[in-house]
């Protein structure tokens, strides 16, 4: 009977609760700051001679592109199961930063030999990284690139694996311009204010925008969700009407949402990360073309980077992996 | 009605006792005569009061939209209002749901986890590939019944172990979102023309679609169930005080439940209606709903200590934010602006709720 499981489950989520509050606090006591004085080479070699440990700390596991990378990673893993044993874990929403440091903390005090992470935020999660580092871990930064400035300041240099959003962005603005007259006005629908890949999505939209000579009538955030895109792409088409020829989204769940209300209007819609559900609007024609980063090799790519890491030591640079445009054609050759 | 114990004096003495109890909170509160401040529905000052409520509020809707017809010039169209009518029946439902969880002193946390939970139940049972593949028909019992079970379980666990409802329904908000994307796989779930016909217009009325029937009658069952039957003043008085109300001879439990049990029906009607104004099942639908209702149901006056709403001054409270965003998203105001401009106005909303409450208490007395 549901009965007596309830309390206990309410009770358990309760104490989990309780832990994280008192866990929090650990970040802000003073670490033990030894910049630039990290020799991975000597620190790692105990647990070089097991097999590693990789943790993998991703945004959001309700985002169908970080669960596609998730079991991008496991499967890789499997692959190589003898080689290094690996730790998922993924935040509440994106925007659980916290909740992303505590998960760095947890994989600090687990001992682990590497972290490959995707941050919830560009800055925020640096100091924590550092930490990271200077305790000897090898940290790898993928899909979503720290800033430059920041990590400066903070004197680190971490690797990035992972995609340029920007590049593609503007591959499919590009796409999109092949269909349009010179002057359309067009509008970009944005996501969360503030995020690094949101924003490199606007830039390189507008990069194709302008280099093909259209007019952006407006450019507003839909905070990533079908929902919201869709009151919002309704009401831009009401005021601008027939001079909106096409609505550039910076993922596709809210270029689902701006599809469906435009439906059966002479608008084209734009999307961004390939999921399945747009693979259908595309094939019906109701989307004109999205782009796939590939995000269940993202997460390996990171993962064997790191690998590399460990076992040459040796300070590496970036890596940039494959964007691809997505449109009616690309899909019927599958 | 005659199914009330002796209206009169068991309603409305608990009601006073709640209303100084509230005036000695506020430290410029001068209320002369407490016990006026809860309206009997029946009596004609209640009423009086009542639409001077109303009328306060379609004055703030009047100068939203004047405000943004100066502001933009192609907002004052039928098609920005017919967006707006298109876009409000799911936030319109739940906010019926949620006037009654709060005049009963309740709070539901977990209407836009539940409306997401449904869904996903919508597009499981209807979708082909990778779902059942059944009949809409079934798809849509299936959605409804989700909705009206979470709701249950809500209900019967605040109901059962006496706890307070606000993390009764957390925890709820946390369940049915996890299930949500067990269900889903954490992917959207593409549904396409099947359920696009629940949104259409319904055949010889012009542009009224189902969703928007359904839930102006939604508003107007709800209102009527709350003004004109014994059901909804035992709603009132147990919001008001929930122990006279006992002892007067009403079932508090039943009630709280039903109230609970109706709200999670009411999110999964929403749930319904959001997936097929969409065509897809998104596993991150409805986040943060449950405050976009919660706020436009305080805006139209209903007290967060319960005791006291009306589900037409919801209906206001729908309007007034939904006019806000669609106005915010034509004059394309910067993010801060619009969160700002949003906040700003549920303020000096319940503010103004405090004042015309008055007037409402002044003008009845005379």
């Amino acid at each position: 009977m549901p009965r007596k499981p309830l309390p206990s489950l309410m009770l358990a989520g309760l104490f989990a609760a309780l832990l994280s509050g008192c866990a929090k606090q650990t970040p802000k006591e003073p670490t033990p700051m030894t910049p630039e004085k990290v020799e991975p080479n000597t620190l790692l070699k105990p647990a070089a001679a097991a097999k590693p440990r990789v943790a993998l700390i991703m945004k959001s596991l309700a985002n169908e592109f970080f669960k596609t990378m998730e079991d991008g990673a496991k499967a890789h893993q499997q692959e190589h199961a003898g080689e290094y044993e690996l730790i998922c874990n993924g935040i509440k929403d994106e925007e659980d930063v916290n909740g992303q440091i505590e998960i760095v903390n947890q994989m600090l005090a687990q001992k682990v030999d590497a972290l490959v992470i995707a941050p919830a935020d560009s800055t925020a999660l640096i100091p924590v990284c550092k930490k990271a580092r200077d305790k000897g871990l090898v940290v790898v930064n993928i899909d979503n690139k720290f800033d430059d400035g920041a990590l400066k300041k903070e004197q680190v240099s971490l690797p990035f694996v992972g995609p340029n959003n920007r590049t593609g962005a503007k591959l499919a603005g590009d796409y999109l311009a092949k269909q349009l007259t010179k002057g359309d006005g067009v509008a970009i629908i944005e996501g969360k204010p503030g995020a690094f890949n949101a924003i490199q999505r606007k830039l390189g939209f507008e990069d194709a925008m302008k280099a093909a000579g259209m007019t952006i009538l407006t450019s507003q955030s839909a905070y990533w969700e079908t929902d919201k895109a869709y009151p919002l792409v309704d009401q831009i088409h009401n005021k601008y009407g027939a001079k909106l020829k096409a609505v550039l989204c910076a993922n596709d769940s809210m270029a689902l949402g701006a599809a469906r209300a435009l439906q059966g209007k002479a608008v084209k819609v734009v999307g961004f990360d390939n999921i399945s559900a747009v693979q259908s609007l595309i094939k019906e024609g109701k989307v004109v073309c999205t782009i796939d980063q590939h995000a269940d090799q993202i997460a390996a790519n990171g993962i064997v980077h790191a690998l590399e890491i460990l076992k040459s030591g040796e300070t590496p640079g970036d890596k940039e992996t494959p964007v691809d445009l997505i449109t009616a054609e690309t899909l019927e050759k599958k | 009605m005659p199914l009330v114990p002796n209206p009169r004096s068991e309603i409305r003495k608990p009601t006073s006792v709640k209303g100084s109890l509230l005036d000695e909170g506020g430290p410029v509160r001068v209320v002369p005569n407490p016990k006026s401040k809860i309206q009997n529905p029946k009596s004609a000052r209640g009423w009086r009061a009542s639409l001077i409520d109303s009328l306060a509020m379609v004055g703030v809707l009047i100068a939203e939209v004047v405000a943004f017809g100066v502001l933009s010039d192609r907002f004052l169209s039928a098609d920005t209002f017919a967006s707006i009518v298109n876009q409000a029946p799911d936030t319109l439902v739940v906010a019926v749901g949620m006037t009654f969880v709060l005049i009963v002193a309740g709070i539901d946390l977990s209407v836009g986890s539940v409306l997401a939970l449904s869904q996903a139940a919508l597009g499981f049972c209807v979708v082909r590939e990778g779902g059942l593949g059944w009949p809409l028909g079934l798809g849509i019992a299936a959605c409804l019944g989700v909705g009206l079970l979470c709701g249950t379980v809500n209900g019967l666990v605040t109901v059962r172990w006496a706890l307070p409802s606000f993390i009764v329904t957390l925890g709820m908000l946390e369940i049915a979102r996890g299930a949500t994307y067990l269900a889903t796989n954490s992917r959207t779930l593409y549904i396409g023309s099947v359920i696009e016909g629940v949104s259409s217009p319904i055949p010889g009325a012009g542009a009224l679609t189902w969703p928007v029937l359904i839930s102006l009658a939604t508003v107007a069952a709800g209102q009527m169930a709350l003004s004109m039957t014994a059901f909804g003043r035992h709603l009132i008085a147990v919001g008001a005080n929930e122990e006279a109300a006992r002892l007067s001879g009403i079932n508090p439990k039943r009630l709280k439940f039903t109230v609970f049990a109706l709200c999670g029906l009411l999110s999964g009607l929403a749930g319904l209606i959001q997936a097929s104004r969409m065509s897809s099942a998104s596993p991150n639908a409805g986040e943060g709903f449950e405050l976009e209702v919660i706020a436009a149901v305080v805006i139209g006056g209903t007290s967060l200590m319960g005791g006291r709403g009306s589900v037409v001054k919801s209906f206001l409270g729908v309007l007034i934010v939904a006019v806000l965003r669609a106005g915010l998203f034509q004059i394309g105001a910067p993010e801060y602006a619009k969160r700002l401009i949003i906040g700003t106005v549920i303020v000096l909303a319940v503010i103004l709720d405090f004042y015309r409450g008055r007037l409402g208490r002044r003008e009845g007395r005379r």
